[in-house]
């Protein structure tokens, strides 16, 4: 579905890729992995357009989409999370939606897509026309992924989804995650807390230093020496769920 | 205010009515204060107020677009009023106006001219935004290098219409004589038909635009741009296409407004400047990026300049604006409506 080749990017004249390959199939859940500033979110910036390639090429679904505005990419079906917090806030729930859904041509499929999202997530139907602003952490995630949700994409890309959540409501966050997998959609997610995303994904990457480290089956690397020793604090039964 | 001296919302807001009832005293004591006089000044002042309030909609919508503030703002404002000039000239120096319209020929000239004012007044931002202010919104604006260089490019850019305008109309007034029909009377005030179009079309517009800003998907689109051009990008918001939209919406309110008040002085090339001041000091009062807060800064700077000038001096009319703007930066500096939703830690 998603194929990177030899991707090298920045921000300004500091490279931070040095030439990343990955491939994520169709309908796989992919855990991408790596400390601070190894370049996670870097190569999700480079697939939704934000930020330009240097080289490489992105493949998506066929197609060469590296250097596209993001709107295109996004019209695509390559939808990109950012971190919990980047909602409207002074829009509301309802609003916000709405905005995720802003490629769709019909009010039919928006209004669809609305009901699919309040299904995965009936919190959101709750407060569906409180402000954004009031929302608590967790809520503020779900809204983010109901909105990369809205537009009818074939594959979403999560930006951290456990950032600063309770155990509890990231549990639940990943029930989710799966269950958008199970409806046929492609997930790539970043994480840091290494354990819980190798338990989510089938396929998972290591990253370091702006290149591919490690690569394996999730649940070979999970027992994997050199990532236990990297990620997950060497004892293995130490390293908090 | 003072050094380690921090004012609470509520005390802004009782020091705000304690100036306000000063002034109110103040005013109600002129010896021409009288009921006839209190209601003309309101009817000026809120009429004067929406011009205002247009114009500085427009700064406040750039500024949440663009991140800079446009200085070159007031020259779309002159240039406005002479593209309905124009147009109304043209229009009723041809014979064919007479033709269809035997009687009416006056305000159906003057329409045109307004329709011709904003849409042409809109076109010229889009074209000046995607030409000299693209390669420099790229690189950023706000508080980066860039963004000052947009802001100097802002006054280059006024000084560049402003002597473009000189080539074309001349640095001489042109009167715009607008055949709108006599003075109206309105609750005993007699109102000249050029004030009345005035308040009818400003807020017509406003109230258009506010309709447009949250009824509508591009007016959604608009505000998401406006808060936040990342993740715009990231719902699939086109948006170097919508911060043009902005910039021409900005623009055409701005030329409508020129035309508006073109009929009440004269159209000349340097009508500009001081209605950008205004508008300024009208955006800042409320609260600068907000836009109901333009509207009403429009209103507060109208009725305030207008009372000031009737009841205390008229001399020093251009002065209050920027009293009242002092004034509100000094008790409530983020204006009225300026407050910044938080986002929960």
């Amino acid at each position: 579905m998603l194929k990177i080749k030899n991707l090298v990017s920045g921000y300004g004249s500091v490279q931070i890729l040095n030439g990343a390959n990955m491939k994520v199939e169709n309908q796989s859940i992919v855990a991408l992995l790596g400390g601070n500033g190894t370049g996670k979110s870097t190569i999700l910036k480079a697939c939704s357009g934000i930020i330009r390639t240097w080289k490489g090429s992105i493949n998506f679904n066929g197609e060469d989409i590296q250097n596209l505005p993001p709107h295109n990419i996004v019209e695509k079906g390559l939808v990109q999370v950012t971190q919990g917090k980047d909602v409207f806030p002074a829009m509301t729930v309802l609003e916000n939606l709405k905005l995720g859904g802003f490629t769709l041509k019909s009010k039919q499929t928006l209004n669809d897509n609305i009901e699919k999202v309040f299904n995965y997530f009936p919190r959101l139907n709750e407060r569906k026309s409180q402000l954004a602003a009031t929302l608590s952490g967790g809520e503020l995630q779900m809204l983010c992924i109901g909105r990369g949700l809205m537009s009818n994409p074939k594959m979403i890309m999560l930006d951290e989804p456990s950032a600063a959540l309770a155990p509890q409501i990231v549990l639940d966050i990943f029930k989710n995650i799966n269950k958008i997998r199970k409806d046929g959609l492609t997930v790539l997610v970043v994480e840091q807390n290494v354990r819980m995303a190798l338990l989510l994904a089938d396929y998972g990457y290591v990253i370091k230093d702006g290149v591919i480290n490690v690569e394996g089956e999730s649940k070979k690397l999970m027992y994997d020496e050199s990532v236990k020793d990297s990620y997950l604090g060497g004892g293995g039964t130490t390293a908090n769920v | 205010m003072f050094k380690g001296f921090k004012l609470t919302r509520k005390l802004e807001n009782t020091l705000m009515l304690v100036f306000t009832l000063i002034f109110l005293g103040y005013i109600s004591m002129s010896p021409d204060m009288n009921l006839e006089s209190l209601k003309g000044v309101l009817i000026i002042g809120i009429t004067v107020g929406i011009i205002y309030g247009l114009v500085a909609v427009g700064i406040s919508l750039i500024y949440t677009g663009l991140d800079v503030v446009n200085f070159s703002h007031g020259e779309f404002f002159m240039l406005g009023a002479f593209t309905g000039l124009t147009v109304y000239n043209f229009l009723i120096d041809g014979e064919l106006i007479y033709a269809i319209f035997p009687d009416a020929y006056g305000w159906v000239g003057y329409v045109i001219g307004l329709f011709f004012a904003f849409v042409v007044m809109g076109l010229f931002g889009v074209l000046i935004e995607r030409v000299f202010l693209r390669p420099l919104t790229k690189k950023g604006g706000g508080y980066t290098v860039a963004g000052m260089g947009i802001i100097i490019c802002g006054f280059g850019l006024s000084v560049v219409l402003l002597n473009l305008a000189y080539i074309i109309w001349n640095p001489t007034a042109h009167p715009f004589h607008a055949d709108l029909g006599l003075p109206i009377n309105i609750g005993g005030v007699t109102l000249p038909m050029t004030y009345l179009w005035m308040l009818v079309t400003g807020f017509t517009v406003a109230g258009a635009l506010y309709f447009f800003l949250n009824k509508t998907k591009m007016g959604l689109g608009v505000r998401a741009v406006a808060h936040s051009k990342v993740i715009s990008n990231l719902v699939g918001i086109n948006v170097p296409l919508y911060i043009s939209i902005i910039f021409g919406i900005a623009c055409a309110l701005a030329g409508l407004a020129g035309t508006l008040v073109g009929p009440t002085y004269q159209v000349v090339v340097y009508m500009g400047y001081i209605i950008l001041l205004k508008a300024f000091a009208s955006a800042v009062v409320g609260g600068f990026g907000s836009l109901p807060g333009a509207i009403v800064g429009g209103f507060t700077v109208g009725l305030f300049e207008t009372s000031c000038a009737f009841f205390i001096s008229g001399s020093h009319k251009d002065a209050y604006a920027f009293l009242l703007m002092i004034v509100v930066l000094l008790i409530k500096p983020t204006g009225f409506f300026g407050v910044q939703v938080k986002m929960k830690a």
